[in-house]
């Protein structure tokens, strides 16, 4: 199926929306798309990915402190949460 | 109403539907206070209420938002604030706006910004001036990873309203960080297909 076409305004409207994977299939793949053969898009495109690709690296994974973890789990045995058996 | 005994199936429950999301809580409460000490704190009540109101949890949604909710709901008691109610615009004005912000930055050469400028420690200083409504917003979504369901959930906003904070706060982030690097001195050449493109140090 061929994918809708779009035009700019759209693709403006929505390129943040598009950045989180937060439209339809149809419509993601749309933008795709347009972004591949338009040079006024792509540009703003590549600026907002950057921006968030810098957001991305304040992230922090990685376990609590232990010492959390288990002033925590006490917390919930004294608040009565059984231990595992 | 005679409360009825918590059954060792709701223990487990509760150990393997909100425990798991410990670590990330307890990010979170970072987030909000900006210092360990109170985020430990945070994290241990957000939990202790979580235990207590397990049975006010719905089987089968996700714990994530709703433990969510609960942290940052006793984040805003402890600091006794009413929450103000802010106004933005529809979120895809905003959107249009970001593309306004691309070109500005476009016509000064600065297109490159992101990838080319180390701003160390400025990002996480400039989130922290935020407007507390869209700093909130854009935590949840840019670090924390929530969908835009998720977020708006744990904030208790219309969907709407949560794209239109989220996107406003990104292009005043934006903005910031453009005019910390105009202030360090950071100064980027034009961009033209075929030359060398280049970040330097002014001055």
């Amino acid at each position: 199926m061929q994918a809708e076409r779009i035009d700019c305004d759209v693709v403006m409207r929505q390129l943040w929306d598009y950045l989180d994977g937060e439209l339809t299939a149809t419509r993601m793949a749309a933008i795709a798309a347009h972004l591949k053969v338009c040079d006024r898009c792509l540009p703003q495109y590549n600026f907002e990915r950057s921006f968030l690709d810098l957001l991305t690296r304040l992230r922090k994974p990685g376990p609590a402190p232990e010492g959390l973890r288990l002033r925590i789990m006490t917390a919930l045995v004294n608040a009565g949460l059984r231990p595992v058996a | 109403m005679v409360n009825a005994p918590v059954t060792a199936a709701e223990h487990a429950h509760f150990r393997a539907e909100a425990l798991p999301w410990l670590d990330e809580i307890a990010r979170y409460a970072m987030w909000l206070t900006g210092n360990a000490a109170d985020a430990d704190d945070l994290t241990q009540e957000t939990f202790l209420r979580a235990f207590r109101g397990w049975r006010t949890f719905r089987a089968g949604e996700s714990c994530r938002p709703w433990l969510v909710t609960i942290c940052r709901n006793i984040f805003l008691r402890h600091r006794r604030r009413e929450q103000r109610v802010v106004t933005v615009e529809d979120p895809e004005l905003e959107a249009l706006a970001a593309a306004s912000l691309h070109r500005s930055a476009r016509e000064q050469g600065a297109q490159d910004l992101f990838t080319m400028v180390d701003f160390g420690d400025a990002v996480a200083e400039a989130l922290r001036e935020l407007p507390e409504a869209f700093r909130e917003a854009l935590v949840l979504v840019d670090i924390q990873d929530l969908s835009y369901a998720d977020a708006a959930a744990a904030l208790d906003i219309p969907l709407g309203t949560l794209r239109s904070r989220l996107f406003r706060a990104r292009r005043q982030l934006q903005e910031d960080l453009m005019a910390f690097a105009k202030d360090a001195g950071y100064s980027v050449t034009a961009s033209v297909p075929g030359e060398r493109k280049g970040g330097t140090r002014a001055g």
